[in-house]
C-alpha cells in the first residue's frame, strides 16, 4: 500500500493526479434518485471492449478468403487453444452488446432522458445503435458457413425493392450479382476497419456529449422535479449539489451490473452456446443449395416479418423508414417538458405499445 | 405539447442514412437455384409430375443431387433440357438400370453384379430400383431386408439370418452417425469421424448384397472393432465438453458472487 500511494504522489506532483480524481471520481456528483439502469452504459463499454480484445485475437488466425474462411473458423473453434472460447465470447458478446444496447436505449427513452439539452446524446447514442446492427450484420458473414452466406443473400436482396437504384445498390453492397467472395472481402473490411472505428469515434462523441451536459435526474421518487427547465438562451451544465460520488458509491453500481452481465454472458457461452446458432452455421457456404428456413439474427426479426406482411417490400421498407425515421428524431418531436412518464399516459401507451409490437412481430417472425 | 418542428436538411438526411442498416436486413425472399427439370415436372400432374414429389423425399434431394444428375440433359434450359445433344439420357431399360446407377457407386454395382441378385439380371432377378425404389431413394439401411420386399421374389428366412447378424453393428452404426451429427450442429469438426464413419458404412453395405452368413458375421466383427474405436474418440469429446461446463459453471458462480459483494459493499457506501 505504501508503494501505492509513494507512486500515487509522484504522479500528482508531475500531472496533478489528485485533482483529476476529485474532479471526475470523488468529487464528480450523481443524481441522489439514480438507478441501476444508468450503469447500461459502462456495461456496453465493457462490452465494446471485449468485442475488440476478442475480435483481435480471432484476426491473428482468421483467413478472409471465401476458400479459406470456414476452414480457418473450424480451426480456431476446434484445435486452437481456448479459441472456442474466444469465438464463442465474440459471437455471443455480439448479440449481448445489441440486447443491453435495446435496454439501454429503452430506460432512456422510459425516463425520457432524451429531452433537450440531450438531443445529441440521443443522436448519437441512435447512430451507434444503427452501427452496431450494422457490426453485427457484416461480421455474420465472415465464417462463410451457409447460415452467413444465405442471411446474407437475403438482407443485402431486400435494398433491391428500393426503386430505380435498388439493383445497382444490391450490386454495390455484393461487390458482384450474387454474393460471393467480393462481398466477404467488403463486410471484413467494413467489420475489421470502418465500423469499429466509426463507433469509437461515436462512443466518444456520446461520453463527451454526456460530459458537457452533466447526467440527467431520474424522473422518479419524493420531491424530484419532472420537469426539464433548460433555455436554449444559454449552455447550462447539469450538476448535482448534494449528490452521491460516481466513486465508489456509482462505480460499485456499475460493478454489480457488470458482474450480473458477465454472469449471464458467461452461462450462456458455456450452457447455451447453440441458442445463437443453428445447424447451418457449421456447414460450409454452399451456393447451389439453399438451407430450408432462412431466418434472419433476433433483432432482425420484426423488420424480417414487417417484410413480409406488406403486399409490396418497398411498403415494408418504407414503413420501417418512417419508424425509424421517427425514433431517431424524437427528441426534435416531442418537445414537451414533463418527463415523468407516470403524467403523460399517451407517451406511456405508445412506449409500451411499440415495445409489445416489435416483440410481437420478432415472435411471430420466428415462428413465420 | 408539440412545437412546430423545423428540422436541418442534413440532419433528416444523416438520418436516413442511419437508417439503411437496420432496414435493409431481412427481406422474406431468398434466391432458390432450382433446375428447370423441377420447376416444370413439379407443376405437372400424375406420371409427369410424381417422381418430383418423390425425389423430394429422397436421400438424394437430401444431398442436392438433382435430377440431371442421373437423367443428364441441361438443367438451366427449359428448351434443350430433355435434348440429347445435351448428354439427356431419359429412363434407361431395365437390364440398363444398375450401370445407370453404379455411374456415382461403383462399388456398390461391383457388390451387386458380384451378388446372387446380380448374377440373375436379365433372368428376372431384381435390378437397385426393386429394393430401393427408383426416385424415394432412401439412405441404404437394414431396413430394407424386410419380408414384405424380399418375399416379393423368395422366401425371406435366409435374409433373415444375415439381417440379424448385422442388426447390431447397424445399431452401432446409426447411433454414431447421430452422435457426430449432433456435434457437427454444435461447431465441433467432425470431418474426419465422419469420414471414417463414412468409409466403415460403405465397408458394412457391401455386405447388404452378400449371401453368405459365414462371411457376414466375419466382416460385422471387424466392423464392429472400428466402431468401437470411433465411439472412443467421440467419447474423447463428450468428456471434454462436460469438463468445460464444469469450468463455465464455476465462472458463472464466481460472477454472481462478485456481483453480490459490490452490491453489499456499494450499500455501505450508501448508508454513510
Amino acid at each position: 500500500m505504501a508503494l501505492i500511494k509513494r507512486l500515487y504522489n509522484w504522479l500528482d506532483l508531475r500531472i496533478g493526479a489528485k485533482e483529476i480524481v476529485e474532479q471526475e471520481l470523488t468529487g464528480y456528483l450523481l443524481p441522489k434518485n439514480i438507478n441501476e439502469w444508468y450503469s447500461l452504459g459502462s456495461v456496453l463499454l465493457v462490452i465494446f471492449t471485449l468485442q475488440v480484445v476478442t475480435g483481435l485475437l480471432l484476426l491473428v488466425y482468421y483467413v478472409p478468403d471465401a476458400e479459406k474462411a470456414f476452414k480457418s473458423v473450424t480451426y480456431i473453434m476446434n484445435e486452437l487453444p481456448y479459441g472456442w472460447l474466444i469465438r464463442l465470447c465474440h459471437a455471443v458478446g455480439s448479440n449481448m452488446m445489441v440486447a443491453v444496447l435495446i435496454m439501454h436505449m429503452l430506460s432512456t427513452l422510459f425516463m425520457k432522458s432524451y429531452k433537450s439539452p440531450r438531443e445529441l446524446n440521443w443522436l448519437t447514442g441512435f447512430m451507434l445503435f444503427t452501427l452496431v446492427q450494422g457490426i453485427s450484420l457484416t461480421g455474420y458473414l465472415l465464417p462463410w458457413s451457409q447460415l452467413s452466406f444465405w442471411a446474407t443473400t437475403v438482407a443485402t436482396n431486400s435494398a433491391a425493392a428500393i426503386p430505380v437504384v435498388g439493383p445497382y445498390l444490391v450490386e454495390f453492397l455484393r461487390g458482384s450479382k450474387l454474393v460471393g467472395p467480393a462481398t466477404l472481402g467488403r463486410f471484413f473490411a467494413l467489420h475489421v476497419g470502418v465500423i469499429p472505428a466509426v463507433i469509437a469515434g461515436l462512443i466518444g462523441a456520446h461520453l463527451f456529449c454526456l460530459k458537457r451536459t452533466g447526467i440527467s435526474t431520474p424522473p422518479f421518487g419524493a420531491n424530484t422535479e419532472t420537469g426539464t427547465h433548460w433555455s436554449p438562451e444559454h449552455y447550462r451544465y447539469e450538476s448535482h449539489p448534494g449528490g452521491i460520488p460516481f466513486f465508489p458509491n456509482y462505480a460499485l453500481q456499475d460493478l454489480t451490473s457488470i458482474s450480473v452481465y458477465f454472469a449471464v454472458f458467461l452461462a450462456v457461452v458455456f450452457f447455451a452456446p447453440n441458442l445463437l446458432f443453428t445447424p447451418d452455421a457449421f456447414v460450409p457456404a454452399n451456393a447451389f443449395q439453399t438451407p430450408a428456413h432462412i431466418k434472419p439474427e433476433w433483432y432482425f426479426l420484426a423488420n424480417y416479418q414487417t417484410l413480409k406482411i406488406f403486399p409490396s417490400e418497398l411498403l415494408g421498407l418504407s414503413v420501417q423508414a418512417a419508424a425509424m425515421t421517427f425514433l431517431a428524431l424524437l427528441p426534435f418531436i416531442d418537445r414537451s417538458p414533463e418527463r415523468n412518464p407516470f403524467k403523460r399516459p399517451l407517451f406511456l401507451a405508445c412506449f409500451f405499445g411499440g415495445f409489445l409490437l416489435w416483440v410481437g412481430l420478432s415472435v411471430w417472425g420466428h415462428y413465420s | 405539447m408539440m412545437m412546430r418542428i423545423k428540422f436541418p436538411r442534413t440532419l433528416l438526411a444523416t438520418a436516413a442514412v442511419l437508417l439503411g442498416v437496420g432496414l435493409f436486413c431481412g427481406s422474406a425472399r431468398a434466391e432458390q437455384p432450382e433446375t428447370v427439370c423441377i420447376q416444370c415436372h413439379g407443376s405437372l400432374p400424375d406420371r409427369l409430375g410424381a417422381p418430383v414429389k418423390l425425389w423430394r423425399t429422397s436421400v438424394h434431394a437430401e444431398n442436392g443431387i438433382s435430377c440431371n444428375a442421373c437423367h443428364g440433359g441441361d438443367p438451366k434450359d427449359a428448351a434443350d433440357a430433355m435434348n440429347r445433344s445435351r448428354g439427356f439420357l431419359g429412363a434407361p431399360k431395365e437390364a440398363d438400370i444398375p450401370a445407370f446407377c453404379g455411374r456415382c457407386h461403383p462399388g456398390v454395382l461391383k457388390d451387386y453384379l458380384a451378388s446372387a441378385h446380380g448374377r440373375a439380371l436379365g433372368k428376372g432377378g431384381p435390378t437397385c430400383v426393386t429394393c430401393h425404389t427408383n426416385h424415394a431413394v432412401q439412405r441404404a439401411s437394414l431396413t430394407i431386408i424386410n419380408e414384405k420386399t424380399c418375399s416379393r421374389c423368395h422366401s425371406f428366412e435366409r435374409a433373415r439370418v444375415i439381417r440379424d447378424a448385422m442388426q447390431q453393428t447397424e445399431g452401432s452404426i446409426v447411433s454414431i452417425d447421430r452422435r457426430i451429427k449432433t456435434y457437427q450442429s454444435q461447431g465441433v469438426d467432425t470431418e474426419r469421424l465422419g469420414k471414417s464413419l463414412f468409409a466403415v458404412r460403405n465397408r458394412f453395405h457391401s455386405l447388404f448384397h452378400e449371401v453368405s452368413v459365414t462371411k457376414v458375421q466375419g466382416e460385422s466383427a471387424q466392423i464392429n472393432g472400428e466402431l468401437a474405436k470411433l465411439d472412443r474418440d467421440l467419447k474423447v469429446i463428450e468428456e471434454t465438453r462436460a469438463k468445460r461446463k464444469v469450468v463455465g459453471g464455476i465462472v458463472v458462480a464466481g460472477a454472481l458472487i462478485l456481483a453480490i459483494l459490490f452490491h453489499l459493499l456499494k450499500k455501505t457506501y450508501d448508508e454513510k
